[in-house]
């Protein structure tokens, strides 16, 4: 392509090959090739169907890609023992998916204990640092079921900012949300672009997409459609059916 | 010799009170191990069940897996789909015939009880599983726990709670279907009742006074459980820290879950 992208990473931390899904004939990725630079703010959109959630998953490997490569650091994710991916690639879900059994400050201690093998005191110490990140330290005694979904989905990525990642998935994080909580989470996702971590977020907030992202992809039927950056792609996209997808969310 | 009914009752309990009390306790102490044994067993094998192998697993480990999945499904299968009294009869003379094990009726008793009741805790467990939303267990894996961890962690302390209901039943149902054990002689109270019965031929009173036995201690049992769920639901309310200096800023707040 000629038109240059967005900074083009030297080192990338994360490579997508030729990625191919499918559940039984339906073929949902149809080979997807993305590379994202450390430090990166990626945002995916797209229409509902497009595979979105499933390129997410395939990276983290909750689905097993039928075909191509996930490249973590430049090592096959298949290759890496499990606990190693999940503590260097975190995910934050669409329905916060919380430990229920747990309060907020043993949801974020959980995963530091079993998985880092941390001690108590220690992994009890980064949860109060990232619980209070999210503005959660105040609610840290409270289960799941006692918290408001942006309440919920601020100590979920406290929870997988525990495990101090180095990128982060997050599918649609603010689409279970009413809308005045949208803004708490979003203004939390954005401190953690400023802090450098590696972001990779699917969403269907075209505002937040523009002025956060350092990229924005377009996916629609299990392919990249449009990879570029914000001003141009929402200004001047350059794909019809980027042009059309814009235009039905811009109407709302 | 006692002339009504209630005059034979009180005979029989003052005469035979030793024989009725040991009954009932070994009655008791069957259904406790049992249920706690099955309990225990119920849980290994959902936890197996339940296993997906990650990616990469060899074809030694997936030929194995679905071997064992087999093997417990065949378990289940069969403690559930034949009566106990027959499992005790096949365990016992089997054991004693072609193994040459003499085992001891009360050894003979927990084992049958744990291993059947383990075949139907088996299934309560999956089910208290299956009742917890997928998204935890796909949370769990994210964040890079084992299928043990996540189990022991996460889905089992839920799930446990929500059967725990179904096990308390398993439990009353031990208690009242250990009484099929008299056919390989083990001395819990049916088969005490039976032996006090036979010396005066009065089966009627004999077994209203077991039938009562047994009802207290279903009835007891119930309650006490009931009184441990609801234990063990938890508290709804939670205190939120409002600084970090002053525990006079301490709010409490309650909100229904
Ligand atoms: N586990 C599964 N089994 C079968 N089909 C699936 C599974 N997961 C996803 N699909 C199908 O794959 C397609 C893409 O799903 P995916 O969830 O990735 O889309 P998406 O872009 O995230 O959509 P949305 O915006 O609605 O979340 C859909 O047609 C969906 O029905
Ligand atoms: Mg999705």
């Amino acid at each position: 392509m000629s038109t240059p992208r967005a900074v083009q990473p030297a080192q990338p931390i994360l490579r997508v090959e030729g990625l191919v899904k499918r559940f039984g004939d339906n073929s949902v990725l149809t080979g997807i090739d993305l590379t994202v630079a450390a430090g990166q703010a990626v945002c995916i959109i797209g229409p509902s169907g497009s595979g979105k959630s499933t390129l997410l998953r395939c990276i983290n490997l909750l689905e097993l890609p039928d075909e191509g490569r996930v490249l973590f650091q430049g090592q096959d994710v298949l290759g890496l023992p499990p606990g190693l991916l999940h503590a260097r690639v975190g995910m934050v879900f669409q329905q916060f998916n919380l430990f229920n059994n747990l309060s907020a400050l043993n949801n974020c201690v959980a995963g530091q204990v079993k998985v880092l093998r941390r001690s108590r005191a220690d992994s009890v110490r980064r949860a109060m640092l990232y619980l209070d990140r999210v503005g959660m330290l105040p609610y840290r005694d409270a289960r799941p079921a006692q918290l408001s979904g942006g309440q919920k989905q601020r100590v979920a990525i406290a929870r997988a900012l525990c495990m101090e990642p180095q990128v982060l998935l997050f599918d649609e994080p603010t689409s279970a949300l009413d809308p005045e909580m949208v803004d708490e989470v979003l203004s939390v996702i954005r401190t953690l672009k400023d802090s450098g971590l590696t972001l990779l977020i699917v969403t269907h907030e075209m505002a937040f997409a523009r002025d956060a992202a350092d990229r924005v992809v377009f996916m629609d039927a299990g392919r990249v459609v449009e990879d570029d950056v914000p001003s141009r792609l929402f200004t001047a996209p350059r794909n019809p059916r980027t042009r059309a997808f814009l235009a039905r969310m811009m109407r709302g | 010799m006692p002339t009504s009914f209630f005059g034979w009752i009180t005979f029989l309990i003052q005469k035979y009170w030793p024989l009725f009390l040991s009954g009932a306790a070994n009655t008791l102490l069957i259904a406790v191990v049992g249920t706690a044994a099955g309990f225990a067993i119920g849980l290994l094998v959902a936890i197996v069940r339940t296993l997906n192998l990650r990616r990469g697993a060899s074809l030694v480990k997936r030929a194995a897996l679905a071997l064992t999945r087999g093997l417990l499904t065949a378990y289940i299968e069969i403690f559930r789909g034949t009566p106990m009294i027959v499992q005790a009869m096949v365990a016992y003379y089997g054991a004693s015939q072609y193994l040459g094990l003499n085992i001891p009726a009360m050894s003979a008793a927990f084992l049958v009880v744990s291993v059947n009741t383990g075949a139907y805790m088996a299934e309560i467990v999956r089910g208290g599983i299956l009742s917890i939303d997928r998204g935890q267990t796909e949370a769990a894996i994210a964040v890079g726990m084992s299928h043990w961890q996540m189990m022991t962690g996460v889905i089992l302390p839920q799930a446990i709670r929500n059967i725990l209901p179904s096990v308390a039943n398993e439990f009353v149902v031990n208690i009242k279907d250990s009484s099929v054990l008299n056919v390989i002689s083990v001395t819990e109270v049916f088969f005490m009742s039976k032996s006090a019965a036979g010396t005066y031929y009065k089966y009627f009173e004999v077994f209203f006074i077991t039938a009562v036995i047994y009802f207290i201690l279903t009835f007891t049992f119930t309650r006490l459980l009931r009184l441990l769920e609801s234990k063990l639901s938890g508290s709804a309310s939670y205190t939120v820290y409002g600084s970090q200096t002053d525990h006079r800023a301490e709010i409490e707040l309650r909100r229904e879950p």
